[in-house]
C-alpha cells in the first residue's frame, strides 16, 4: 500500500462574513447531525473540463486516491453501519483504477452506492460497459445534464458533450435504468451561468418531456444544484466581473428554511488524500473539520463527529439560496 | 451621468418612490401580485414580461426579464422564439393598421 503524506490544515477558515451574518440574523448555527452518508472523492482526474466545475477537475489532473486511503475509507464504511450510503465522486470517479472494486466492496457491505457519473466517461477506452456494471451492482446513478437543450449543455460542458450524454443515457436506459424497476437514474442540472437554478419540479417536467419526445430517454428524477462560487466557476465570475453581483444574488436569496436539510449536516466528505471535510465544497476550499475533530479518515470514529460545528464560508450561500441546493437537489 | 441608460440604474428603480410615495406603493401593490403565479405559471408570466420588454424596447426590463427567464430554466433559444413572437406581432400590427388606409382610400377615392 502507498504511504500517504497527509496535510492537516491549520490556517484560519476563509472569510465567512456574509454567510455568518445571514446565519446569525436567523439565530441559527450549523451543527452536524448523525452522519448517514460517506462521500468519497477518489480524485480530480476527469475526461471533461466543465466551466462550472468546483473541483477544477480535468484530463490533466493526476490526483487519485492512493491505496492506503482507499482501504481506510472502506474500513470506515465497514465499521459504521449507520453510514448507509456511499457517495462516490471525483473528477470522473470511474477513472480511478480501483473504482469498480470500491463499488463491489461497498455493495458487499450492503450499502447503497451512488455514483456521480458524467455520462461521457462511458466513451473512454475500457469504460464502454459501465451501464451494465452499474446495473449489475445496482448502483444509483447521478448524472449531470445542465439543460435539456444541446446549446446550453455544450456551452457549460464542452462541444459535443450533449450528443454523447444522450447516447450514454440511452445505454443506461438499455441496461434498465430510469424505467421504474429499481435501477435509479437521476439527472443533475446546474445553471449555465451566473444565476439561480429554476424550480426543480418545473425543470424536471420540461426535461422529461423534451428528452422523451426528442431522444426517447427516460430518467427518474432531476435535481437542480446551484453553481458554487469557488474554483473554476469563481474564476469565471471574477474574470467576467460578475463575482460581486453573483454573491449579492446568493445572499439576497438566503432562505433559512434550507438550513435543516443542508447536506453538511448528515455527510462526511473524504478527499482523495484522506482528509475529512463537512462537504465536497469545503474540501475544494481546503476548509477542514473544526479544530479538535478528526482530521483524516485514518482517525475517523463517527461518534467524534456528531454535533460538531460545521465550518462555513461565503460559498455556503450557494446551498442556502432560493430553494436550496444539495447533492440531492433542492431542499425546500 | 454619462449615458441616459445605465445597467446600474436598475437597482435604483425604488428611488422613484421618493417624489410620489403613495402612488409608488399603489404601483407596487399592483405590479407584484400581477406576476405571482395564478392560472398562469410564474414562468409564463416572466415570458410575457420579457416579450413586452422587447416590444416596448425597455433595456431595464429586458435585463431584468432575461435574467428572470434564465432562472426559470429558459434558454436563449426560448427567448429567441419569444422575440420573434413579439417582433412578428409588431409587424402584423403595423400591417393591420394598413386596413385604415384601405378604408380611407375607399372612402375618399373614386
Amino acid at each position: 500500500m502507498n504511504a500517504v503524506p497527509l496535510r492537516v490544515l491549520s490556517e484560519e477558515p476563509a472569510a465567512a462574513a456574509r454567510f455568518g451574518r445571514r446565519l446569525a440574523g436567523h439565530g441559527a448555527e450549523l451543527r452536524a447531525a448523525a452522519a448517514a452518508t460517506l462521500q468519497i472523492n477518489v480524485g480530480k482526474k476527469c475526461n471533461q473540463a466543465c466551466r462550472h466545475c468546483h473541483v477544477d477537475a480535468g484530463p490533466l489532473r493526476t490526483e487519485l486516491m492512493p491505496d492506503a486511503v482507499f482501504e481506510a475509507s472502506l474500513d470506515v464504511l465497514a465499521r459504521h453501519p449507520q453510514l448507509q450510503t456511499l457517495d462516490i465522486t471525483g473528477g470522473a470517479p470511474e477513472l480511478h483504477p480501483r473504482f469498480r472494486e470500491m463499488v463491489a466492496r461497498a455493495r458487499a457491505l450492503q450499502r447503497k452506492v451512488i455514483v456521480r457519473h458524467n455520462l461521457t466517461v462511458q466513451f473512454e477506452e475500457g469504460h464502454g460497459d459501465l451501464a451494465e456494471f452499474f446495473a449489475a451492482n445496482r448502483c444509483e446513478v447521478l448524472s449531470s445534464l445542465p439543460h435539456y437543450t444541446e446549446d446550453a449543455t455544450d456551452r457549460q460542458r464542452g462541444r459535443g458533450v450533449y450528443q454523447k450524454s444522450i447516447e450514454a443515457l440511452r445505454r443506461l436506459n438499455g441496461a434498465g435504468y430510469g424505467r421504474g424497476g429499481g435501477l435509479v437514474l437521476n439527472l443533475v442540472s446546474n445553471p449555465v451561468g451566473a444565476f439561480l437554478p429554476p424550480h426543480q419540479a418545473d425543470l424536471e417536467r420540461d426535461t422529461r418531456t423534451y428528452l422523451g419526445d426528442h431522444h426517447g430517454v427516460v430518467f427518474d428524477h432531476l435535481f437542480t444544484i446551484t453553481n458554487m462560487p469557488i474554483a473554476r466557476f469563481a474564476d469565471w465570475l471574477r474574470r467576467s466581473g460578475r463575482y460581486d453581483d453573483y454573491m449579492d444574488r446568493l445572499e439576497a436569496a438566503f432562505n433559512a428554511a434550507t438550513l435543516p436539510g443542508l447536506m453538511c449536516r448528515s455527510l462526511i466528505s473524504v478527499s482523495w488524500d484522506g482528509r475529512l471535510f463537512d462537504c465536497d465544497f469545503n474540501q475544494m476550499r481546503e476548509l477542514g473539520l473544526e479544530p479538535g475533530a478528526p482530521a483524516t479518515v485514518f482517525a475517523l470514529e463517527l461518534q467524534d463527529l456528531e454535533g460538531r460545528r460545521v465550518r462555513t464560508a461565503d460559498h455556503c450561500l450557494g446551498c442556502t439560496a432560493g430553494a436550496g441546493s444539495s447533492c440531492g437537489g433542492a431542499l425546500t | 451621468m454619462t449615458a441616459y441608460f445605465d445597467d446600474k440604474d436598475l437597482a435604483h428603480f425604488g428611488d422613484l418612490k421618493r417624489h410620489a410615495p403613495e402612488l409608488w406603493e399603489r404601483f407596487m401593490q399592483y405590479y407584484g401580485p400581477a406576476f405571482e403565479p395564478g392560472l398562469l405559471t410564474k414562468r409564463e408570466k416572466v415570458l410575457i414580461g420579457f416579450a413586452v420588454a422587447q416590444s416596448s424596447q425597455c433595456p431595464y426590463c429586458t435585463d431584468s426579464y432575461t435574467q428572470q427567464a434564465l432562472e426559470q430554466g429558459l434558454t436563449m433559444q426560448h427567448l429567441a422564439e419569444a422575440m420573434h413572437c413579439a417582433a412578428s406581432l409588431r409587424a402584423g400590427i403595423t400591417l393591420a393598421h394598413g386596413l385604415v388606409a384601405h378604408n380611407i382610400d375607399k372612402k375618399v377615392s373614386m
